[in-house]
């Protein structure tokens, strides 16, 4: 096993912002680390990549387990290598950044020479070898991280984001870099990312994290809610005059997330206001396999996901004025720290 | 007006001639500021990078401490150390008073906290991601800190080169301490003091043009080294 991890806790001062009971990581598998912002992930690949120590639980290395010995850890992170979501290169030459890696480790000067001009080759990068820092582009410095990572031949690399900063031709670009670096250094590869379709794309695991926890599923359509009962019902206030019919018992503040599957589309047609649904406009369609994904602007964003031959039938296009319906069962509470229980 | 132009043409021929007391004072002057530059920063640079590096009980106070330092008046510190050095003080039986160690001593402690402070600054303002970066990239904690160093490095040098201008231009420690003896503790400083008292302006006039254009370099030499910390 590559990482095992129990009861795994990162604590910032008075505030959690990781808590993992159980994980397991296999070597050789890319692994894609799912969840929104502030879900945990990347104090999750800093514990990962041994830049941080747990503030409580046991983490397992290659089924060793990992204490605070500086030299035990300075070991580990010759093998493991976390590529940010938003590099910094050292203020000197593309070479020195790539070989920087190679001289920490002592490796003669022969062998760095080689080994920076072959993981500069991998990223396409060697014509930029002399460059200075700033002379690269956005998507330039993120390739040139990862062969930065890669030139100390790591046994695990770790990605926080590494599409996020970039535009669309330097994330095919590093994500056919993440698979073929995969292919051929059967190099370990945890992913972390917010975006489904990549993770789909490259990894073939996926850990879903939420509010510092592991979760089932990913959470989307995610909103700040109040819930009040009008007329015996208790109704969900998401914006403005946006509100959901739901069952439930909580009533005040909550975070609430909106399953995209759940979620009803229909024609517009008169008198349906009373029927809890909203009306919406759709924005955008994106095809996902058997699905179809459709962004629908009801005053606030939301995603929906349908079968591709239930969007076939209900013959609806870009810019079509439709309704949705939200029903309670797609509706998960998630956040109530603040909401009251009433008696049902 | 002619007795300015006169000052300032026998002052340019001093100059030509490197007069050999010109050249003495200006000697004293640069060998006692480049040491105390030289320890200042041997201690000053450490001392900036920890306090900025480090996390630790009691660093704002430290850093307020640093601080206030930066206004200590030279007369303070000349006195401070007289206190130590002079006959009845506990460092009385090393003879250092009037003598251009003398003069380091005070120079050095004067500076310190210039150096302190403004590497201190320099690291504060460094990325959290360097550190990272080169400790992911298997950096020990010492490569580590090499890292950082070097990213600051800009701000650090010139730390330096103001620190060596403020001792340069210092009158107070090198007068006190260093007590003014010709061609062993006479500075530039002290001398245009002196010749002010005379009543001569020529030497004074040379020396204050000597030190005007150490100012210059100094001062292109800041400007170089912003300039290619800011590339």
């Amino acid at each position: 096993m590559l990482y095992t991890a129990r009861n795994l806790r990162k604590i910032y001062g008075e505030r959690t912002v990781l808590r993992i009971d159980e994980l397991h990581l296999e070597e050789g598998i890319i692994y894609g680390l799912l969840g929104p912002n502030g879900s945990g992930k990347s104090t999750l690949l800093s514990l990962l990549g041994f830049l941080e120590t747990p503030s409580a639980g046991t983490l397992w290395y290659r089924d060793k387990m990992i204490n605070n010995d500086p030299k035990i850890l300075l070991s580990l992170r010759r093998e493991v290598v976390l590529v940010d979501q938003h590099p910094i290169l050292f203020s000197t030459s593309v070479f020195n950044n790539v070989e920087y890696g190679l001289r920490v480790r002592g490796i003669a000067r022969e062998a760095r020479q080689r080994i920076v001009e072959e993981s500069l080759d991998l990223v396409g990068m060697r014509a930029f070898m002399h460059e200075k820092r700033h002379q690269l582009s956005g998507g330039e410095t993120q390739r040139l991280a990862i062969a930065r990572a890669l030139a100390c031949a790591p046994r695990v690399l770790l990605f926080d984001e590494p599409t996020a900063s970039v535009d669309v031709e330097n994330q095919i670009g590093i994500e056919n870099i993440i698979h073929t670096v995969h292919q051929e250094k059967k190099v370990s590869i945890i992913l972390c990312t917010h975006d489904m379709l990549q993770t789909s794309r490259l990894a073939q695991e996926t850990i879903f994290l939420f509010d510092g926890r592991r979760s089932a599923s990913t959470h989307e359509n995610i909103f700040s809610a109040s819930i009040e009962e009008h007329a015996g019902q208790p109704w969900a206030h998401l914006a403005g005059d946006i509100s959901i019919p739901l069952n439930t018992a909580l009533r005040g503040p909550v975070k609430m997330a909106i399953a995209p599957n759940a979620i009803r589309i229909m024609a517009e047609q008169k008198d349906m206001a009373d029927q809890g649904t909203l009306p919406g406009k759709i924005m955008q369609l994106t095809q996902e396999g058997t699905h179809i994904r459709i962004l629908v602007d009801v005053g606030i964003p939301l995603s929906v996901r349908i079968k591709k031959q239930s969007f076939q039938d209900a013959g609806i296009c870009i810019g079509d004025a439709i309704r949705v319906q939200c029903p309670s069962h797609g509706i998960q509470i998630l956040g109530e720290d603040q909401a009251q229980r009433v008696p049902r | 007006m002619s007795f300015f132009t006169d000052s300032f043409f026998s002052a340019l021929t001093l100059m030509r001639d490197l007069d050999p007391e010109l050249v003495t004072i200006v000697g004293v002057s640069l060998k006692v500021s480049f040491s105390s530059t030289l320890l200042a920063a041997g201690l000053g640079i450490p001392l900036g990078f920890a306090v900025g590096i480090k996390d630790f009980a009691g660093k704002r106070g430290v850093v307020t401490l640093l601080n206030t330092l930066l206004a200590l008046p030279t007369v303070v510190i000349a006195l401070f150390v007289y206190s130590f050095i002079s006959r009845r003080g506990i460092l009385g039986a090393l003879d250092l008073l009037y003598t251009p160690q003398a003069i380091i001593i005070g120079q050095f402690l004067l500076i310190l906290p210039v150096v302190a402070t403004f590497t201190l600054s320099a690291i504060s303002r460094i990325d959290a991601r360097y550190r990272r970066t080169a400790m992911t990239l298997g950096a020990t904690r010492f490569q580590t800190a090499l890292v950082i160093l070097r990213e600051a490095r800009f701000g650090i040098m010139a730390a330096v080169v103001a620190a060596f201008g403020r001792v340069i231009s210092e009158i107070g420690i090198s007068m006190m301490l260093g007590g003014n003896a010709r061609g062993f503790t006479r500075t530039m400083t002290t001398a245009m003091a002196l010749e002010y008292d005379k009543g001569e302006f020529v030497l004074a006039v040379a020396l204050g043009m000597v030190l005007m254009s150490i100012s210059l370099f100094i001062n292109v030499i800041l400007n170089v080294i912003q300039g290619k910390g800011n590339a």
